[in-house]
């Protein structure tokens, strides 16, 4: 663990130094713009996408044909490959993009860092018998509760009394289901739900366009997804015959204290609030310092007792922490080459295309960059900055069915992978550590994805998006 | 030779060595849970865990770890489901589920799990 950690840093530190020469020009590397104009002039050899391609191989295929080898060596693998496509950059005088990807990679793990050491500090048990009714109404709250703490937030909330619940009769589907409904498409109402959506309420879009737009797509895909839940579910008949006291024990008010401190300071950005002083050039503003300081804050007063019970291990945020480095640092290239490529078609980003390829990327790729290169391909074509919210804002007002594609198929084609969304992997995580036996990379696209939510998003796509 | 009760009701420490785990009884483990990795197979030799009954304990060796303080944090377990020696081990009853938390001084504590445990057999 503490070598794991280590490399990362090392590795970070290094990525860091060598940006020190763009430091001087960056300007305020915090929540500005995502593709930097002379990032868009540079168009990367096609070539340094194949780091990128060879990682998800790897995720893909490591734990299940080398187990062994993956296991020992991933931290490794991704810092060698992330430093691939660093050294390449740094060749080629592009430093700002790679530092706005590191500003990005800090702004994703200290969230998501935060959120779960300090959901690991609170204990939620649901001591009823678990029946699907009660089950569909634990992934709704998910699904609602999402758009208020994010999906990472109500993931880690919920996904052990969701488990716990369920410890006598539960399967590899409730943690599908669960990541399906609760870490992804949940999210889709309000900027907090999914970080593109936030990244595109920075830019310019009202806080309500997201639930305006995506309420009528929301409710028909939970509730077709809870009745699939519910028929699978209601052929689980393994259950035991114990007594239950039907109450719900909710512990651990200080570490919720550090949780509602979390979502608030997600606000504090120079970009949301004007008098808040940018760090730059540091690749990292005020609003990360104080996750750290709730990271440590919220381990170090956390109920011992509940850390027990919740059997809290830094290991799932640990390969989350090198998995996203590596995917952060090798997906730039792929990022600007669809970036140009899509520039390149104008009149071809019919709603429908912009649904299938945003989607398609952000099944594989962090939704958050790939939401900004799209909305960044659609303002060019209608002659508008990305950088303006009041363009953008006109955007959202003037072209919504297009904008409404991209942060639909973003939110929602996360649920695709287990690398689709952060929270993705660390469910799988504390699945595995409980004793269950989850599906591959592959079977879960295989067994779940495809079956299940495909055929939803081509009823999405026929309806809103097909014409 | 201590029976499981009388180690769990005594509260008698088991030990552990870099990869290695000794049980103050017999048993047949049946799963073991390390981290996030599931093993079922004791069987093999080079990877997983390997599992052997000698003199009056039990011994598991996890041949994936080298040294497992270094990996197992004091909030995490080891936990086994085992059947003890001598039991029937296809009457689910008799299968038990304990967890071991790694303290000072190579000392194993071994302790029942309790219903408050997310554990899945």
């Amino acid at each position: 663990m503490k070598k794991g950690v280590s490399i990362l840093f090392w590795g970070i530190l290094l990525l860091n130094s060598f940006s020190g020469k763009l430091f001087a020009t960056q300007e305020n590397v915090s929540g500005q713009a995502a593709v930097p104009v002379s990032a868009v002039q540079f168009i990367p050899s096609f070539y340094m996408i194949i780091p990128f391609i060879l990682l998800l191989l790897m995720i893909a295929t490591g734990p299940v044909l080398y187990a062994h080898f993956w296991e020992k060596n991933y931290q490794k693998v991704s810092i060698f490959l992330a430093m691939i496509v660093v050294i390449y950059y740094l060749i080629n005088d592009q430093m700002h993009s790679l530092t706005h990807s590191l500003s990005e990679y800090i702004s994703f793990i200290t969230l998501l860092g935060a959120l779960f050491i300090a959901s690991g500090g609170i204990l939620i048990r649901v001591n009823k018998k678990a029946t699907p009714v009660l089950n569909i109404a634990m992934l709704f709250t998910g699904a609602v509760i999402a758009n208020i703490i994010g999906t990472t937030g109500a993931s880690m909330l919920l996904i052990r009394p969701f488990m716990y619940l369920n410890k006598d009769r539960l399967k590899p589907y409730h943690i599908i289901f669960f990541i399906f409904i609760v870490s992804n498409i949940g999210g889709v109402l309000t900027p907090i739900g999914d970080p593109p959506l936030f990244l595109g309420y920075l830019r310019g879009i009202s806080f309500f366009w997201f639930l305006q737009h995506g309420w009528y797509i929301w409710l028909p895909s939970i509730i077709f997804l809870l009745v699939l839940f519910f028929i699978v579910d209601s052929k689980n008949d393994k259950s035991i015959e114990k007594e239950y006291s039907g109450k719900i024990e909710f512990k651990g008010l200080r570490n919720s204290l550090f949780l509602l401190i979390i979502l608030l300071s997600v606000f504090l950005s120079p970009s949301t609030i004007n008098w808040l002083p940018g760090l730059s050039p540091l690749p990292f503003g005020i609003r990360e310092i104080i996750m750290v300081i709730v990271m440590i804050a919220s381990y170090k007063f956390a109920d011992p007792d509940i850390l027990t019970l919740n059997e809290f291990t830094f290991d799932p945020i640990k390969e989350v922490a090198f998995l996203f480095f590596a995917i952060f640092a090798t997906m730039i290239p792929a990022l600007e080459i669809i970036a140009f490529e899509a520039g390149k078609l104008k009149e071809g980003l019919t709603p429908g295309f912009l649904y299938w390829t945003s989607g398609g990327l952000s099944s594989v790729l962090d939704n958050a960059p790939t939401f900004l290169n799209f909305l960044g391909a659609e303002t060019g074509r209608f002659a508008m900055d990305m950088n303006n919210s009041i363009q953008v804002h006109q955007l959202s007002i003037e072209h919504s069915i297009h904008l409404q594609a991209i942060s639909i198929a973003c939110v929602f084609f996360g649920a695709m992978t287990y690398i689709g969304n952060g929270p993705n992997f660390m469910v799988k995580s504390i699945a595995e550590s409980s004793g269950l036996k989850m599906p591959g990379f592959l079977g879960y696209i295989v067994k779940y994805s495809f079956p299940i939510l495909i055929p939803l998003f081509l009823i999405i796509w026929l309806i809103l998006f097909g014409g | 030779m201590r029976s499981l009760d009388d180690v769990i009701k005594n509260k008698v420490n088991g030990l552990y060595y870099g990869n290695r785990v000794l049980l103050p009884f017999k048993a047949e483990i049946l799963k073991a849970i390390i981290e996030k990795n599931i093993i079922t197979d004791f069987s093999a030799t080079h990877k997983g865990a390997h599992c052997t009954i000698a003199g009056n304990y039990t011994e598991i060796y996890f041949l994936d770890y080298v040294d497992l303080s270094d990996e197992i944090s004091k909030y995490e377990t080891i936990k086994l489901v085992l059947v003890e020696e001598g039991k029937d081990i296809f009457d689910i009853n008799n299968h038990k589920k304990l967890l071991l938390h790694l303290k000072e001084n190579h000392q194993l504590l071994i302790q029942e799990a309790t219903e408050e445990i997310l554990f899945i057999e």
